[in-house]
């Protein structure tokens, strides 16, 4: 009886530590993101309030007007005078060039892995077997290695300061891994089901189209969740290639609110929700098809 | 419409997958290409299919040859052994794929589906997909799929290979009769010589790529062209003794200090022979009599295993130093271990190869 006891005891002691580590975990990884919401929300009053406040005593959406219409740093009330000191906000068209170079890379990237992987598992011909390996060592060198060589072939394409140099760019780091994770995923499908089809009467195209594509979607769903966080996140190549303002980014856009030695916490954080956001409702929709895709690379790679 | 074969070759590389094979297959016959695993069987049906190139040679569907055509223009159907549903269509689908892709009206494609599955007594199925069927339903949703186009040809790959023993029985039976319903030309691969056996009204029986006998399953059975078709046929496998040939008080062939006398059948060719030329004898385990007056018997082996298969026995024996037989006798004959026994080959029932070229000795 009282070793039942005991033994009841001692499970809800474990599953309280449990569930309490869990929750502090948890809570510490979401920590960054909570308050960078929180700060979001708050007028710029409230931001350097001292204790600071977590939940926002008062909301505001003002961080987010000014990310969007611009912000008059140095207004003075009841004078029409706006000194130029301050930058003129690019948030709009940073966010739209992130858009633009995500969307284009990962297009590109996922529609050449594609074709280039069913090429690898479908054909014989000289080197089909060592490429997808080849491929993938080239993914783990750093990119730090590649941007530079990568720049001067920018410069001669005359493509610097133009947003196909980070497309291309994103590309060609994106590319092996796709390419990769594709192979991986067309092996996985039964040759017989193409030939049933092209028995069936169907072209090679139609094949394609009809039977591989359906089957291999969790994989060109993983490949491209893949290349859009590359190219989303991507500093290093938008802080080399790119040097006029309107054509940043919003990685390197956002460095603008170092003001000097002033930082505009408020605009930093209000935009850094706005980059996360995207991601995250993608995530939150397609996130049981990237665990399919993972996990169906990984156990026939 | 005969589907002929003319010198047909296969490499991959520096492999000979499949080795000058002539065939001809006439109209509405089930024809098996049997073999041993690895034996260019499957590669063969492939080639007729259009999923292989043929390296050299020609395939004829009557007049026309087909070398070049691609597998959607020779009106072929094929049942694949791990049957290659699609898996996101459901079962209607499927069957009605290969219409669609010919441009088929949607009324037409629903009538002969639902034809085809009440045929094949799949009509309940039609919703659902591939993964949620039972191995047979799935069997049967491929068939459906060859079926549905009314081909002029079927082609199978092992198609029963993936069931259970017992399905693979009752759906064996159930080929037969589609066949027979149906009529359609039918090439069939297995390995497995009892479906050869019990379905086709002609084997090919293929080893190393190259055919070795292509005739009716009793031909096929009771008069072997050569050594491997005689060891490959038959369950247990024929008995396969090296012996040398004498013409002393009659021809027979002589296996140690034991001597077999050959029956007259086989007299006109032996006395071509020299004494003392090395011969082949086959018998099959179910043309041995054992006896146990070891006395007056030519033959006297000694029983190192009983097997009891039923209504039959296996006996191993073992013949002097080292000939070993198994003979196949009624199960209520009872024999034991270490016993000695007087073994008798049914005269009529033994064939003769030579050893060199394997190949039946006959007029």
């Amino acid at each position: 009886m009282s070793n039942i006891l005991q033994s009841d005891l001692f499970g809800k002691v474990r599953a309280t530590v449990l569930y309490a580590t869990l929750l502090l975990v948890t809570f510490l990884i979401c920590f960054p993101l909570l308050w960078s919401l929180s700060t979001s929300l708050k007028p710029t009053t409230e931001i350097f309030a001292t204790p600071p406040t977590l939940v926002p005593e008062e909301y505001s959406l003002e961080q987010y007007k000014s990310l969007i219409q611009g912000k008059d740093m140095y207004f003075v009330p009841g004078t029409k005078y706006r000194p130029k000191t301050s930058p003129p906000q690019h948030f709009l068209a940073w966010f739209a060039n992130s858009t633009i170079v995500t969307f284009g890379s990962t297009v590109i990237s996922v529609v050449i892995s594609t074709l280039a992987a069913y090429s690898l598992t479908r054909f014989r011909y000289w080197g089909r077997r060592f490429i997808p390996y080849f491929s993938l060592l080239g993914y783990m060198l750093p990119s730090i290695i590649f941007v530079f060589p990568l720049f001067l072939v920018m410069v001669e394409l005359g493509l610097t300061n133009n947003l196909w140099s980070l497309v291309l760019g994103y590309v060609s780091i994106t590319l092996p891994f796709c390419m990769w994770l594709m192979w991986a995923f067309f092996r996985g499908i039964p040759v017989e089901l193409e030939e049933a089809a092209l028995i069936d009467g169907a072209s090679r195209l139609r094949v394609f189209i009809e039977i591989v594509l359906p089957m291999a979607m969790p994989g060109i769903i993983a490949a491209a969740i893949f290349s859009m966080i590359v190219s989303w996140n991507d500093y290093l190549f938008a802080r080399i290639f790119i040097n006029s303002i309107q054509q940043l980014p919003l990685t390197v856009g956002v460095m603008h609110f170092f003001e000097g030695v002033h930082v505009n916490w408020g605009l930093m954080m209000a935009s850094a929700v706005m980059m996360t956001l995207p991601l995250a409702a993608l995530f939150m929709v397609i996130q049981r098809h990237l665990v399919a895709g993972f996990g169906a690379g990984a156990v026939k790679g | 419409m005969e589907v002929s074969l003319e010198k047909v070759s296969k490499s991959f590389g520096s492999l000979e997958a499949v080795k000058d094979i002539d065939l001809s297959i006439r109209e509405r016959e089930f024809v098996t290409l049997l073999g041993p695993s690895g034996c260019g069987k499957t590669t063969l049906l492939r080639m007729i299919a259009g999923l292989e190139k043929v390296t050299s040679g020609s395939i004829y569907f009557g007049d026309k040859l087909v070398n070049n055509l691609r597998p959607g223009d020779r009106d072929v159907a094929m049942v694949f052994q791990n049957y290659a549903l699609y898996p996101h269509f459901n079962v209607a689908r499927n069957i009605g794929y290969g219409l669609k892709v010919r441009g088929a009206p949607k009324s037409e494609i629903e009538r002969r589906v639902r034809e085809v599955a009440r045929i094949l007594e799949i009509e309940g199925l039609l919703e659902r997909k591939p993964r949620q069927l039972s191995g047979g339903q799935r069997q049967r949703v491929a068939l459906g799929r060859a079926i549905v186009r009314d081909p002029f040809l079927f082609l199978m790959d092992e198609p029963l290979s993936n069931l259970d023993a017992k399905l693979r029985v009752s759906m064996r039976a159930e080929l037969k009769r589609f066949h027979m319903r149906l009529n359609t030309t039918t090439i069939y691969v297995t390995h497995d010589q009892l479906e050869a056996m019990t379905m086709s009204d002609k084997i090919a029986v293929i080893n190393d790529g190259v055919l070795q006998q292509f005739s009716t399953p009793q031909e096929v059975y009771n008069r072997p062209t050569n050594v491997f078709v005689a060891g490959f046929i038959g369950n247990p496998p024929m008995n396969l003794l090296n012996g040398t040939l004498t013409h002393e008080n009659g021809p027979a062939l002589k296996f140690g200090p034991a001597r077999q006398t050959l029956p007259p059948a086989t007299h006109p060719i032996v006395s071509k022979c020299p004494e003392g030329k090395r011969l082949i004898l086959g018998i099959r385990p179910q043309d041995i009599s054992l006896s146990e007056a070891a006395a007056s018997a030519n033959l006297v082996g000694k029983v190192w295993l009983v097997e009891l298969v039923g209504s039959e026995k296996l006996v191993d024996l073992a013949c002097g130093e080292d000939i070993q037989l198994m003979a196949e006798v009624k199960a209520e004959q009872n024999f034991s271990v270490d016993q000695t026994v007087g073994v008798q080959f049914n005269p009529s029932r033994i064939h003769l190869f030579d050893p060199e070229s394997g190949i039946a000795m006959r007029d």
